[in-house]
């Protein structure tokens, strides 16, 4: 009611997404700020996060990022949501990957593909990849917390495997190579020129729009498609399901909730986002081999969920900006600073201090693309900060930065009290 | 001096008066849309409408008509606050019924007289408990209840009794009731008169049995016109209306919360919301944020006592922002009071500087963010608490009637507050404080019929020229405000030949957070002494935070770190009151007061003779 925000007079008042005018404001202002990120608009361009990520060879990794958000909020409604903890994330985004591939990709001698349209083989890859889930989830009824990890963890190398075999590599393609995966063109069946092509420069409205705009654009609409989806989930009848089974399995069954189904239920979404997430990376990848499906990747959402905050919506949005972007952002700051080295800026000295470009000199991070041990590169840095942030976020703020951004928002709620 | 404000007239009695049930019938023809209730139920405010409240009013009616409600036939309601109160008591007006409120918290033993002694034909019982304390008595002894109707159905299954009816299922007899005599209820309306009594309050009783006043149509009109409608009382010169929230939680029983929640309501038509329980009163204020709020003293002192204790909690830099402000507020506080409520220009410009930053954070923690005009009553209460809102930017209007003026009498009014006074006699009505007993009396067309079945006591009440006696000793104070000084058989003679007047002395105690309860002894005697009852809540906090342990309400109070915290509170205390006035000692109360054992009345008022009986060994010791 207004200028009373704690007075619901429905349980809809109560459960919606952005209660007050301020927040539905605010919401608006993010998304129009995000469709004008990639142009040159005056005022909006000169907002520092904007104007960095607004560059155009940031583009691709900021549509990378929307991209993994989409497996990575099916991940959190399957081990943050319900509590069903999965290694074998990595394994449902190849099957998505694949059954895109199998699909909407070109068929050749080598692999198949009947090379159908992306309205048919974005949402397949999903339905594919939920159907594996499906067969998954029984086993989730029987197995709960590491039981359940190693089992799914199993997933991820019995893929690789499969990927190997020679019936697999119909699918797959080369292990070494992999095979190419459709494009985000858009068209209505098989025709040759596409309603909409991606992979060109043209006119929108009065905007000049490139490539890697219309990608940028395309990722961002099926994130924000994704974010709705995940939260109207999450706080309708299933999502409270999935959280009683996450908190007490047996008291939510005795309470009505039957397990099976939302087990089942909870793989299956789980799954569906990750397929379309893990066609979606494929697609903008344009080859991958099947060895890509790996252990890290499964890592990566775990530490995208444990350090944004598990079982939150806003909190994996979050991680995911952090987690994906960051290791981007460290390589950057890699690259600056030896350009100061090189130019002899002010910050050489403490660039000096921690860069290492020759065999003699001393500094944590080497510039090297290999390393065989001490110092690191780039790459087994950002590796180690996962790990590292893991284990702060898990000790010190173990609703992660969901729960950072909770306690400073309560701390001024309760103002001028503290409770 | 005697001071007649001016000659009573015959009020509006007889000419244009309405009843209450007509006002909400006009309620639902006028503005059938609008919100008349809300009542929080599974956890969502459920919404009323004035179409769908005067449906369920109407209902009732006719089911109290099918149940053989004659003219001036009672119908009881023992219950919390809730929608069935209210739609129950419209109905008994409706049908030119009486309609009769007991307190929840009253035993048995009271039940059964109340039921005997209005003589009640239909009584609601809220719940199994309630309706337990009417089961308890033989049906003999209550022979002319002849229907009790029920809210909750939970428990009930087991019983077997021609008398019970679900709430439900009442209105469905209404609806029968209703198809086969369409216009019975609205022929009943029609016919009702100024001089019908329309309730009967009974009085809280802290001497004898509680006493029924019998309230007319003509009183209730007269009461409204006078204490809700007159514009001058609002700070912003705006009546009730449709705009405005009410929270409805102390006992609807009360001619306090009667007034305050459903007349306003269906006088100017704002929203009353049911708080859960008085537990929850403190979660409802926030999430209502009521414009228009009256509290008894104890509630001012509660919100008082939450945010000093809630202050003390708060991390290192909010105590900083905190104590900086409370300064300010204190400063605030004390410029308000000597300016007779109205801001000087230091003040003003305090107070915008922190009310953005900490006082409007305040209020809305405590749910009075967007309160317009908030008031005091029912009992005397300590000016300190008031100055204390008074300088977060809550103005708190001290007002004072008793049920047998149908609380009209005095009201401080907006820019011409006296602190400590409880205000200006209401224009139009009359009041005089006797010359030789000091005792304030009052006369208008809102007193009172006379006490249900007890003339002898109804005279009493009387002076030979017909003023209301109140009871209560007053003094005027610049010839415009009254103050009062105690109840008249409260005032204590010490030995010396003192007139002291006890609740001032017991108020300054009770604004701590620590104390609850403090009884002022010393008639006949030659100093003062006190009973002292702590608050638990407050003091059990206090003494987890200084590792002192205890296990049970009696052990606390024995702590010496609990006597010393008690005995600087009375020396600090002390120190406003003239020599004879102090306390020489105190001794703590043992156990919490109650209702049930007879040591409070419902109103939560000290029955002090029967606490000087109970504690009698306590108070010898300390002479």
């Amino acid at each position: 009611m207004f200028r009373r925000p704690n007075l619901y007079t429905s349980y809809e008042a109560e459960n919606q997404i952005f209660p007050t005018w301020t927040q539905r404001g605010l919401a608006a202002l993010a998304i129009i700020i995000l469709l004008l990120m990639p142009f040159d608009v005056p005022v909006i361009s000169q907002i520092p996060i904007v104007r960095f990520l607004g560059d155009s060879n940031w583009l691709r990794p900021v549509a990378t990022m929307f991209i993994i958000l989409v497996g990575a909020l099916g991940f959190n409604l399957l081990a943050g949501v319900a509590g069903q903890v999965s290694l074998g994330h990595a394994f449902f985004m190849g099957a998505g990957a694949y059954t895109a591939a199998f699909l909407g990709g070109e068929g050749t001698d080598a692999v198949y593909g009947l090379g159908l349209p992306i309205w048919i083989w974005l949402p397949g890859a999903g339905v594919g990849a939920a159907l594996v889930g499906m067969i998954i989830a029984p086993v989730a009824v029987k197995l709960r917390g590491l039981y359940l990890a190693i089992v799914t963890l199993g997933l991820v190398f019995i893929g690789i495997h499969m990927g190997n075999t020679s019936w697999g590599k119909k699918f797959a393609g080369d292990p070494g190579l992999g095979r190419s995966f459709p494009t985000f063109d858009i068209r209505l069946w098989k025709e040759e020129e596409p309603l909409l092509l991606m992979d060109d420069d043209s006119k929108w409205l009065w905007f000049e729009v490139s490539d890697s705009q219309k990608t940028y654009f395309f990722t961002l609409v099926i994130a924000i498609i994704a974010l709705l989806v995940a939260k109207n989930l999450a706080r309708s009848k299933t999502g409270r399901a999935l959280q009683a089974i996450r908190d007490r399995d047996i008291a939510a069954e005795v309470m009505g909730v039957s397990e099976f189904r939302y087990k089942l239920i909870a793989f299956a979404v789980s799954s569906f986002f990750a397929g379309v997430s893990g066609a979606m990376f494929a697609s903008l990848a344009g080859k991958l081999p099947a060895i890509q499906w790996n252990l890290f990747l499964s890592v990566e959402f775990v530490a995208i969920i444990l350090i944004g905050g598990a079982g939150t919506v806003a909190g994996t949005v979050m991680g995911t900006v952090f987690v994906i972007l960051l290791p981007l952002m460290i390589e950057e700051l890699t690259i600056w600073l030896s350009e100061q080295i090189d130019q002899g800026g002010l910050f050489s000295p403490v660039a000096n201090f921690l860069l290492t470009e020759g065999p003699d000199d001393f500094g944590p991070i080497s510039i090297a693309t290999q390393t065989p041990g001490w110092p690191l590169n780039v790459f087994d840095w950002n590796i180690a900060l996962y790990g590292l942030l893991i284990i702060v976020f898990l000790i010190f703020e173990p609703l992660g930065l969901y729960g950072i951004w909770i306690s400073i928002r309560n701390y001024w709620k309760g103002w001028p009290f503290s409770y | 001096m005697t001071l007649v404000e001016e000659a009573p007239s015959a009020g509006t009695a007889g000419t244009g008066f309405r009843t209450v049930a007509a006002r909400a019938k006009a309620w639902a023809e006028t503005d059938p849309g609008h919100i008349a209730f809300r009542e929080k139920d599974y956890g969502i405010w459920q919404e009323y409408t004035w179409a769908e409240s005067w449906e369920l009013i109407e209902l009732a009616a006719h089911g109290l008509l099918e149940f053989g409600v004659e003219v001036g036939d009672r119908v009881s309601i023992h219950s919390e606050d809730r929608p069935e109160w209210v739609i129950l008591d419209l109905a008994a007006v409706a049908v030119r019924g009486i309609a009769v409120g007991f307190y929840p918290t009253n035993p048995m033993a009271e039940v059964e007289y109340l039921l005997n002694d209005s003589g009640a034909c239909v009584h609601m019982a809220e719940d199994q408990e309630q309706a337990d304390k009417v089961f308890e008595m033989d049906q003999a002894q209550i022979p002319d209840v002849r229907k009790i109707i029920y809210c909750e159905a939970r428990g009930f299954a087991g019983f077997d009794d021609s008398r019970l009816i679900y709430w439900d299922d009442f209105l469905e007899v209404g609806r029968k009731h209703r198809e086969a005599n369409p216009g019975a209820v609205a022929a009943r309306m029609a016919a009702a008169e100024a001089d019908d009594v329309m309730t009967l309050v009974y009085t809280s009783g802290t001497t004898g049995p509680p006493k029924g006043a019998m309230l007319t149509n003509a009183n209730a009109d007269f009461a409204m016109g006078r204490i809700i409608e007159e514009t001058d009382a609002y700070p912003d010169g705006k009546a009730p209306n449709k705009s405005d929230q009410i929270l409805t939680y102390l006992p609807l029983c009360h001619v306090a919360e009667r007034i305050f929640s459903t007349w306003t309501m269906l006088s100017g038509g704002p929203t009353l919301n049911f708080a859960e329980s008085i537990e929850t009163v403190a979660v409802n204020l926030r999430e209502v944020q009521p414009t228009l709020f009256f509290a008894v003293p104890r509630i001012w002192e509660r919100l008082h006592a939450g945010v000093l204790i809630r202050g003390s909690d708060a991390s290192r830099f909010k105590k900083f922002v905190l104590s900086t402000g409370m300064k300010a507020a204190t400063y605030i506080g004390q410029a308000k009071v000597d300016n007779g409520g109205k801001h000087t220009a230091v003040s003003r410009v305090l107070h915008s500087v922190f009310y953005p930053l900490l006082f409007r954070a305040m209020l809305e923690r405590i749910g009075l963010r967007h309160c317009r005009r908030a008031s005091s009553g029912a009992a005397p209460i300590a000016p300190e608490v008031l100055q204390f809102f008074m300088g977060l930017g809550l103005d708190v209007y001290e007002l004072y009637g008793m049920t047998e003026n149908s609380a009209v009498a005095t009201c401080n009014y907006p820019g011409r507050l006296k602190l400590g006074t409880v205000g200006e006699p209401y224009p139009g009505t009359g009041l005089r404080i006797d010359d030789e007993t000091g005792e304030i009396q009052s006369q208008h067309a809102g007193v009172f019929k006379g006490y249900w079945n007890k003339p002898e006591k109804t005279a009493e009440t009387f002076t030979a020229d017909g003023w209301l006696r109140t009871g209560d000793v007053g003094e005027w104070v610049d010839g415009t405000h009254v103050k009062i000084v105690d109840r008249m058989k409260d005032i204590i003679i010490t030995s010396g030949g003192k007139n002291i007047s006890p609740s001032e002395i017991e108020n300054s105690l009770k604004a701590s957070p620590m104390i609850k309860e403090a009884m002022v002894i010393g008639d006949q005697r030659k100093y003062l002494t006190a009973l002292i009852g702590i608050e638990l809540d407050t003091v059990g906090n206090w003494a987890l935070r200084r590792n002192i342990p205890y296990t049970t309400y009696r052990d606390l109070t024995e702590k010496p770190e609990v006597e010393q915290a008690i005995q600087k509170i009375v020396d600090e205390t002390n120190e406003k009151f003239a020599r004879v006035e102090q306390i020489k000692k105190f001794r703590m109360l043992p156990k919490e007061l109650d209702h049930e054992d007879g040591e409070l009345t419902a109103t939560q008022k000290l029955k002090r003779s029967a606490m000087s009986a109970q504690f009698d060994e306590l108070i010898e010791e300390m002479y």
